[in-house]
């Protein structure tokens, strides 16, 4: 019972991990049932409103209550290790976070025991739709709480990483001396605190709309909700990549063998992008007509720089290693094809021109699953495969692994690519019916959900199994580079039990290494 | 372990200044849209907390940290409740601000008794 | 003012086969660094880590390359927003929940239709057709995949927008914007019409 209320940053993360796969599969169910749905064209399982209630909670629930808590959940977990510190800053806050959180989420869902069914207006909730009129009942309202406790929870949880980074850093590790994971989180919380108030802020607005009224008034009401909202909303979608980039860039740089190429070109990117990412919100709202699309058509393109950046230093780490095809290994080398697609269409529809065809409709849907389902959760997975051992002390089975990385390649290809010549060819989003001309490509869709579905109960007989029959992970199982490898797996209560090597770089223990070859190198060229 | 890191203000003040140099380039180039205005949510608390971090560096050494914190958990339990009542009805609300006081007299009093226990 | 479709078309090209070229390149890197690097007995990392005159070099080039497009872009853009409208066709579009009504102010025209009974309007080709766009409810969106183009319709607000209508024959319109219900169901239609055949609409649906 009193494990509920450990304040252990690592048994608060691992409650986070739990919570956000319960959530992570929920969704995933109410995906399967509408791709079940758009197989064929017509409706043949469920009703309009139902339909309209599966793509809210879907949406809702994989960025509100999976990938942003996980992101930060593996923050919460790896950056005292990573920094050398013997617990989180605040482990109370982190604790009261992730209780706020998860009954945000329970919040979230109980919507489906009301009359009117859960929140359905989209993960978005757009004025006036969401108001009372648009959108009445108390499922809709549940909802609002509901984000409003879960996006307030993961603010406090990325607070305690920033401060744990700010001041619990062991001596030697100055802030260039991050590892390249913490500096991605680093900048991940600059994000959550600059963003994340406004959403709960626009929350409570929203639930003041529906109870009061009169909030957003006038013609000029419903972009000032839009304003609010996306200010957070497209933050998030970062919230729920930077984590997952950090985690492949440590994934490429243990299996290349090598030190992380261009660290300082890396750590520049990560400010830039960060801030240019709060910047373009308003390519959410270009078909408006009410902001200044020149403006944040600029920004949004130039994400392109720093995100170049950064696919060239997990290159380079690549280049003039030694390369082992680890499971981790495969899932970053997912994630980095993949994420790809993502970002080319992302700069397609930073062009408001181009926008103004495929906004609204499958290409972005298509657009953000590259981002976020084929890129940040192959990227997340690498994480998980990665550090499981280091978690748990046992070791993942390899070859299940990689066979389930190649089921969800498949899977996720076969689902999300078709998407984009839906959307151009004219099937708008949030629809549980579409012409009847567009049925063959939205079948090989639902295939894909399903194959999608084989290869996530893979990865999750992998993590029973390994559970179940454990195989010994050892301190260090990859040869890897930075400190959480320096302590035992699990790590004990307060991290680390003897003292840490001398902090000289953000890979200590490739440092290490590295030192103790010269010296023996030393040591063989003199003559006995 | 001899000397404590340095105070980490750098980055924060980096991302602050692009922030508030993208907020001065949209206000500029929106004539003086309000939305400009949120490129000072992140950048106030961030540069606050730098300077805070610079005057009062971490003192290092070890930490006085609780294992388990029930309180915690009936706070958020408090406060969730009395969310879900700005829905559910007054009585929730009362309800949720009652386990959320109790859970917070009682988290007061179990830091004070550690505070005490440690010190003593 | 030329028509979106035109425009639209080259643009996209434009960055379609940017994309693709940099996916190539960056896919090929990739599998190259994969396999040549693969850990052989005997092989020793390098111990580089850095490079940053080739960190500036890509920078730039890619910071080159955003600059064509959105030059591009800011280009496109500008052509679409100069509402000229002398002589247009005007027609004002009112979408509400969950249907459209199309109004011709001073010819006397209106046609209304919702998801029972879809309605259509007409257009003359190869003139340029203003639309003021409006919604009486929530937002809705008017898209017409053959254009490649849509608006939001928001409450309160009036769209202003042009168009230019090639070719002959019925394009299709739907809503873009979820807006509850019977958002799958909010379809309309445009007649594209040769100047006649559009007067002929005209007096037929006075």
């Amino acid at each position: 019972m009193s494990r509920l209320a450990a304040t252990d940053h690592k048994q608060t993360a691992a409650k986070i991990a739990v919570a956000s796969i319960f959530f992570f599969l929920l969704s995933g169910l109410l995906a399967l049932t509408m791709r079940a749905e758009l197989a064929q064209p017509g409706l043949q399982f469920v009703s309009d409103h139902t339909y309209d209630e599966l793509f809210t909670m879907h949406g809702s629930g994989m960025i509100y209550l999976f990938l942003t808590p996980a992101a930060l959940g593996l923050g919460l977990y790896l950056v005292p290790l990573q920094v050398g510190a013997s617990q989180i800053a605040a482990p109370r806050l982190a604790l009261f976070g992730f209780w706020l959180y998860l009954c945000g989420g329970l919040t979230m869902y109980s919507g489906f025991l009301t009359n009117n069914g859960a929140g359905d207006d989209t993960w978005t909730a757009t004025i006036p739709l969401s108001n009372s009129t648009g959108t009445p009942g108390m499922g809709m309202d549940l909802w609002v709480i509901g984000v409003a406790l879960a996006v307030f929870g993961s603010l406090l949880i990325a607070i305690t990483i920033l401060l744990t980074i700010l001041r619990h850093r062991a001596p030697g590790m100055t802030m260039l001396r991050l590892p390249v994971f913490s500096w991605t989180m680093l900048a991940t919380t600059f994000m959550v605190v600059g963003s994340f108030p406004v959403l709960v802020v626009a929350m409570g607005l929203l639930l003041a709309e529906r109870h009061l009224g009169g909030v957003f008034t006038g013609s000029t009401g419903s972009i000032v909700y839009q304003h609010l909202f996306w200010f957070y909303g497209h933050p998030v979608v970062y919230v729920m990549f930077f984590p997952f980039v950090g985690a492949v860039g440590e994934a490429v740089a243990t299996f290349s063998r090598k030190r992380f190429f261009g660290y300082r070109a890396l750590v520049v990117s990560l400010l830039f992008f960060t801030a240019l990412s709060m910047a373009v919100w308003g390519h959410h709202m270009f078909i408006t007509g009410a902001v200044k699309n020149q403006y944040y058509s600029l920004t949004s393109s130039l994400l392109a720089v720093p995100a170049g950046i950064e696919y060239l230093d997990l290159i380079g780490t690549m280049i003039g290693g030694a390369i082992v095809l680890r499971a981790p290994m495969l899932f970053a080398l997912g994630f980095i094809a993949q994420f790809l697609i993502g970002v080319l269409t992302g700069i397609i529809v930073a062009s408001p021109p181009l926008d103004d065809h495929v906004t609204g409709t499958y290409f972005i849907v298509a657009h953000f699953h590259y981002t976020l389902f084929a890129g940040s959760l192959f990227g997340l997975l690498a994480g998980v495969h990665y550090w499981f051992p280091k978690a748990t002390g046992a070791m993942l089975r390899e070859r299940l692994a990689k066979a389930s990385f190649w089921v969800l390649v498949l899977g996720a290809n076969l689902t999300f690519f078709p998407m984009f010549f839906l959307g151009y060819d004219g099937m708008p989003r949030r629809v549980a019916d579409y012409e009847p001309r567009l049925g063959d490509l939205n079948l090989l869709s639902s295939i894909g959900a399903g194959v999608i579905a084989i290869g996530v109960l893979m990865v999750l007989a992998n993590l029973v199994v390994s559970l179940r029959r454990r195989e010994p992970a050892g301190d260090d199982p990859w040869g890897a580079q930075t400190l959480e490898w320096w302590t035992s797996s699990p790590p004990p209560e307060h991290n680390f039990e003897r003292p840490l090597p001398q902090i000289t770089s953000h890979a200590p223990l490739l440092d290490l290494r590295e030192h103790e070859e010269e010296v023996r190198e030393r040591r063989v060229e003199v003559p006995a | 372990m001899t000397g404590g890191p340095r105070a980490g203000g750098g980055p924060l003040l980096a991302w602050s200044s692009i922030m508030i140099a993208l907020g001065l380039m949209l206000a500029i180039w929106s004539g003086g849209e309000a939305a400009a205005l949120l490129f000072l949510v992140g950048p106030v608390p961030l540069l606050l907390l730098a300077a805070w971090s610079r005057l009062r560096p971490a003192p290092g050494g070890p930490r006085l940290l609780a294992r388990v914190s029930i309180p915690v958990v009936v706070v958020a339990i408090g406060v969730a409740l009395a969310a879900i009542g700005l829905t559910g009805g007054l009585w929730l609300v009362l309800v949720g601000a009652e386990v959320g006081v109790f859970g917070l007299v009682w988290l007061i009093v179990e830091i004070r008794s550690e505070r005490r226990r440690a010190g003593g | 003012m030329a028509s979106t479709r035109n425009d639209f078309a080259s643009v996209w090209s434009l960055y379609l086969w940017i994309g693709i070229a940099v996916a190539v390149l960056v896919l090929a890197a990739v599998l190259f660094a994969v396999v040549r690097y693969r850990a052989r007995p005997g092989r020793a990392p390098s111990r580089r880590a850095e490079a940053n005159l080739l960190e500036v070099g890509v920078a730039i080039v890619i910071l080159a390359i955003v600059a064509l497009l959105v030059f591009r872009t800011f280009h496109t853009e500008a052509k679409e927003d100069d509402s000229s409208a002398a002589g247009a066709v005007r027609i004002r579009v009112d979408a509400f929940q969950w249907g459209w009504k199309f109004t011709y102010p001073g010819q006397g025209v209106t046609v209304i239709g919702n998801s029972d009974r879809e309605p259509n309007f007409a257009v003359p080709a190869g003139r340029t057709v203003s639309f003021a766009l409006t919604s009486s409810d929530v937002i809705h969106a008017m898209w017409i995949p053959g254009q490649k183009f849509k608006k939001d319709a928001i409450p309160g607000r009036v769209n202003h927008f042009d168009m230019e209508f090639g070719g002959r024959g019925r394009e299709q319109g739907l809503c873009s914007e979820f807006c509850g219900l019977r958002h799958s169901n909010m379809r309309f239609g445009v007649w594209v019409l040769s100047d006649a055949s559009y007067e002929r609409w005209l007096a037929a649906h006075r």
